[in-house]
């Protein structure tokens, strides 16, 4: 495992292994500060944050691609956008909020979560992670750059086939779509194989699975989820873009080929591709409420199985998207009924976050209002998803603008605000600082009631028959009034951000001049929320080799436990005074992964390999080269950086234990 | 605090509701008030549920609202004196999941029993309707002596049925998927390429009901509309006996011009069943062979002015607007072009000819060469003033 990566083995003759560095180019990058430590990094730590800010720099894209449909539906015959460029911008818009901004936020907290949660220094195979990074940057940026090489996607999200063909949309927008959304797949199941080799095999000695904290559980699911969905939306994709570039018959209707085919596999895929987006929210939350309720998460094992069951059910609901496409009605009562279900494991997470507040002293800091503000506003989403489980009124919502409130409370109500939550929260973890509360308090009044403002009266639009994907609307429809109220409230949800915006630059400048370090590294206490689990451990901001120590875990909430006992009578007493359990960050005798150049260079190839099936086939002729270079100095660095050295001043000689007892706590989790 | 803030949103989240209610009355292609029995059976599904949910909503939110309330930290509070550790109650648990479960559970029974009472065969005595989407309007074919061939009427925009009838659907596409809805009378059903889904409506009494195309089909997806006009059985059969004879050649002067434009400018799509040789009156008229291949993919004209809408219904070709002739127009039914006065005084001139002189101008769309299978929608054939004052000429007979 490369995070305990020790000596060379000694030879059978007894000389000294050599190591080797075949030609100079493969040694392995040393820098840690500067732009070249970020990007060669594959601390899991770096790579979280680098997944968070590239989420945030597509989170901007795309609520500007909100606003702007907005502000073309704030009035009836809206003439800001064509209906040509109205096409693209809902496409992007969603395709962006979905596979670059929800699913990389979720990433960036499993990344950065993951392995100080479990005890672990890193991943299982931080190259791959650095890997999947790039991957989803190269992706997500291939994919925007159809903006600025003519004509972007136009095919909605789902892309459904044959609309997505050559005769319908000729430009080269559905290609960019398919390639873009090729490569971030990469990243996803990539990044699915890694988090859940660590999270099975990297646990802290003593953690077993009932004593995760619920974040990595859900996390856990996700990437179960992941790893078999993505693999299905990408066999999709392999067919469309047979279908475009190389003739060939899958989806083209007068060869014999089957639409329905495509809404079945990008279903299959898409379902539960909301629960991917929903369920790391859902361990945020369940990870906030209890430290500022005071109280355990009421009901540990019922929150984790009905993780995993919503995990399972979702596979088994995808044709809940097809009750208006003909699927007869055997497969609609079949679907019907076990979309009604998935409703009982959701809804006992609800009740379980109300009971874990109910009877505790409820502190109402930012994290904890986004937390209370997920709990709620899901549940509206939820509800209306029960409402158009019932199939026969499905046929009456599907495709309106109910839907689209429908989903955007589960995803902006439900997973923006649990992820915004956790920023909060973890912030001062991540980066020394803590972000201001009372400004937090604001962005979270403003964010609330815009999105409320906005969504709400999409119910009523779309009961009152307003289609989805509509570029304009007539007068005379009763549509005119709620699309107004909610432009209103689209702009208010952007006021919002900015103070989240103002509130982190703020923040910092005062911090600094706190403490006085200039531009220098700032620091704070470990654990500034009384914390539960064994992140809050560790210095703020992370050091980079994590746990000077590897804890050895008892319970859950391990951290906690080590802060307060029980009493006979239940009552809890402190026994240790924080400072007293938390970690200093001072070992410098420890072994990371080195960082590397290659993952970077095998990612940047990908995209020109889409540009070359687009355009030429010979950027894919040097894309190709850059990939096939990349995998060959990803084999032939060493694993082990000779001159790196944290612990061992001469290469070959024998070798100390780097930390002994962290090592050995290591080898122990791995028996385990 | 927190209690105060959320307290002073409560009588926001009443004006809503009024709100909503009261704004609710001008909107023609609403979910909510029903016109038939499909669309019926669904509201009596879905109401009980909109209200359960409803009260589930105001339990967890006002639950939420009370937990946050009376649990919540005071300024006074020791910090040290920490709340009762629960860590869970079984009993309850399980409570909570079952019971919503059981709730589910009957929601769940009352569906599927709908589900199978709305897909019922068609009745023996239903008016059988073929509809076709593609880009970007309705074709509908009627299959009126039962025969199982959708032969006998060929029309497009407004599907006129009679009131108190079942009309049973069979809904296909040329191109894309699309999805053919008509709120009050029931759920949309896709229109899918290679498929043929049923669908059945019944309207309780003569009037127009509004919808659209609900499933992303492209550019003009927006303006891909569905008219359905209910009318009387005696006032059907008289629209269906017209609807089935050929066109007669036109006689007056403009007309005649018109004719000319029309086979020279508009028959490499468009068809007039019956279509004479303008320069042989009795011949019939030779369509060029590209026809052959775009036939039905563009609507037949024969009956143009018995229809309401043009365009895929994206505009008025009887004037229905809330002016004084509007209104006047709008209660002659279909029967608005039969006498010549009524023609003169309801024919929204302003949209035809505007459309005429730019077609891909006045709605998106992406016409190509006549013959490339990837051409979709009119093109801008240049007609000059004079030309397009014959065409409506000429169109104005095609009754």
């Amino acid at each position: 495992m490369s995070t305990t990566d020790a000596a060379l083995p000694a030879l059978p003759s007894g000389e000294p292994p050599r190591t080797t560095r075949p030609g100079g180019v493969f040694a392995r990058p040393q820098t840690d500060t500067g732009w070249r430590s970020w990007v060669t990094t594959v601390d899991h730590k770096k790579l979280g944050i680098m997944y968070g800010t590239a989420a945030l720099f597509f989170f901007v894209i795309g609520g500007g691609e909100a606003l702007l449909i907005r502000i073309q539906l704030a009035t009836p015959n809206g003439k800001l956008l064509s209906a040509d460029l109205y096409n693209q911008v809902f496409t992007m818009h969603g395709t962006t909020m979905i596979f670059l901004v929800v699913m990389p936020i979720g990433a960036a907290f499993m990344n950065y979560l993951i392995p100080l949660q479990i005890g672990a220094r890193d991943v299982a195979f931080p190259r791959l992670n650095a890997f999947g990074f790039w991957c989803f940057l190269f992706g997500g940026v291939m994919l925007n750059s159809s903006w600025l090489l003519g004509h972007a996607p136009d095919g909605g999200w789902f892309n459904y086939a044959p609309n997505s063909g050559v005769i319908f949309s000729p430009t080269h927008g559905i290609d960019f779509w398919n390639m873009g959304l090729l490569i971030t797949g990469i990243a996803s199941l990539t990044g699915a194989i890694n988090l859940i080799v660590t999270v099975l095999n990297m646990r802290a000695p003593g953690m077993t699975m009932m004593k995760m904290p619920v974040f990595t559980w859900m996390a856990l699911v996700t990437q179960f989820l992941l790893l078999f969905a993505i693999p299905v939306l990408t066999s999709a994709q392999f067919l469309l873009m047979f279908d475009r570039l190389f003739g060939a018959n899958f989806f083209k209707t007068a060869q014999g080929g089957d639409p329905l085919l495509w809404e079945h596999l990008f279903w299959i895929f898409g379902h539960p591709e909301v629960y991917i987006m929903i369920l790391p929210a859902f361990g945020v939350v369940s990870e906030i409420i209890p430290v500022f309720a005071r109280k355990p998460l009421f009901g540990y094992p019922f929150m984790v199985f009905s993780g995993i069951a919503i995990g399972f059910m979702g596979w088994g609901v995808w044709a809940h998207h097809m009750f208006a496409s003909g699927i007869g009605p055997i497969s609609v009562a079949a679907f019907s009924m076990s979309t009604m279900f998935i409703a009982v494991p959701t809804g006992v997470k609800i009740l379980n976050w109300l009971a874990t507040m109910w009877g505790g002293k409820l502190k109402f800091s930012s994290p904890m209002l986004f937390s209370i503000g997920l709990v709620t506003m899901f549940t509206i989403g939820g509800l209306s998803g029960v409402t158009h489980a019932v199939a026969p009124a499905d046929t009456q919502q599907t495709d309106t603008y109910y839907i689209v409130a429908h989903f955007h409370y589960v995803l902006f109500g439900g997973a923006l605000f649990g992820f915004v939550g956790g920023w909060y929260f973890w912030w001062p973890k991540a980066f020394g600082y803590a972000l201001n509360d009372t400004l937090g308090k604001v962005h979270f009044w403003l964010m609330l009631i815009g999105f409320n403002l906005t969504f709400g009266p999409m119910h009523i639009l779309g009961l009152q028959g307003m289609p989805r994907r509509t570029y304009t609307y007539k007068n005379g429809y009763g549509f005119n009034f709620w699309n107004m109220v909610s432009t209103i409230g689209a702009f208010v949800i952007t006021v919002s951000f900015l103070v989240l915006a103002y509130n982190i630059l703020a923040s910092r400048r005062k911090a600094r001049k706190a403490q006085g370090v200039g531009t220098g590294r700032l620091t704070m206490a470990a654990d500034p929320w009384d914390g539960r689990s064994l992140e809050w451990m560790l210095p703020s901001p992370t050091p980079a080799h994590n746990f000077d120590e590897v804890p050895v875990v008892r319970s859950l909430d391990e951290f906690w436990h080590r802060k307060y006992g029980e009493e006979e009578d239940g009552r809890l007493v402190r026994i240790a005074a924080t400072e007293d359990v938390v970690q200093k960050g001072t070992n410098t005798d420890v072994h990371l992964p080195s960082p590397s150049y290659w993952p970077i260079v095998l990612a940047f190839g990908l995209p020109f390999i889409g540009y070359g099936l687009i355009y030429s086939l010979w950027f894919a002729v040097l894309g190709g080269i850059c990939v096939v270079g990349g995998i060959y100095g990803w084999v032939m660095e060493p694993s082990v950086d000779p001159d790196a050295g944290h612990h061992d001043p001469e290469p070959g000689a024998t070798e100390p234990e780097p930390s002994g007892e962290a090592a050995a706590d290591e080898e122990a989790a791995l028996v385990d | 605090m927190l209690g105060g803030r959320l307290r002073r949103l409560a009588p926001l989240a009443g004006a809503v509701v009024l709100l909503a209610s009261g704004c609710a009355k001008k909107a023609p292609q609403t979910t909510l008030s029903p016109k038939g029995p499909e669309a019926r059976t669904i509201a009596n599904l879905i109401n009980p549920v909109f209200l359960v949910a409803g009260v589930v909503f105001v339990l967890v939110l006002g639950g939420a609202l009370f937990v946050a309330i009376k649990f919540r930290a005071r300024d006074d509070d020791d910090f040290d004196a920490f709340p009762a550790q629960v860590h869970g109650n079984f009993k309850l648990e399980i409570g909570w999941t079952i019971v919503p479960a059981i709730i589910l559970a009957v929601i769940g029974a009352l569906t599927v029993s709908t589900i199978f009472t709305l897909s019922k065969k068609p009745v023996a005595g239903a008016l059988h309707v073929q509809v076709t989407g593609q880009q970007w309007w309705w074709e509908y074919r009627y299959d009126l002596n039962n025969d199982g061939k959708f032969d006998e009427i060929v029309t497009a925009n407004d599907l006129v049925i009679p009131e108190g009838r079942q009309i049973a659907l069979t809904i296909t596409s040329r191109d894309v998927i699309h999805s053919w809805w008509a709120p009050a009378l029931n759920g949309k059903k896709d229109a899918v390429p290679n498929h043929r889904s049923p669908l059945t409506i019944q309207a309780d009494h003569t009037g127009e009901f509004i919808g659209q195309c609900t499933e992303y089909c492209g550019l003009s997806h927006a303006q891909m509309r569905i008219k359905v006009i209910s009318v009387s059985a005696d006032e059907f059969t008289k629209w269906a006996d017209n609807q089935q004879k050929p066109a007669a050649n036109p006689t007056e002067q403009a007309a005649v011009e018109g004719w000319k434009v029309f086979a020279g400018q508009c028959t490499s799509c468009h068809r007039v069943n019956g279509l004479k040789d303008p320069s042989a009156p009795t011949k019939d008229f030779a369509y060029p062979n590209v026809v052959n291949q775009r036939a039905g993919v563009v609507p037949n004209l024969t009956h143009l002015m018995s229809r309401t809408t043009f365009a895929g219904a994206t505009f008025d070709l009887r004037k229905s607007d809330d002016s004084a002739d509007g209104r006047y127009c709008k209660a002659l039914g279909i029967h608005w072009a039969d006498k010549p006065a009524d023609l003169t005084r309801c024919l929204n001139r302003v949209d035809l000819e505007a459309w005429l002189l730019d077609p891909p101008g006045r709605k998106p769309m992406a016409p190509g060469p006549a013959m490339s299978p990837a051409s979709r929608g009119m093109p801008n054939l240049h007609l000059t003033g004079q030309q397009i004052d014959y065409l409506i000429a000429y169109l104005s007979t095609l009754k």
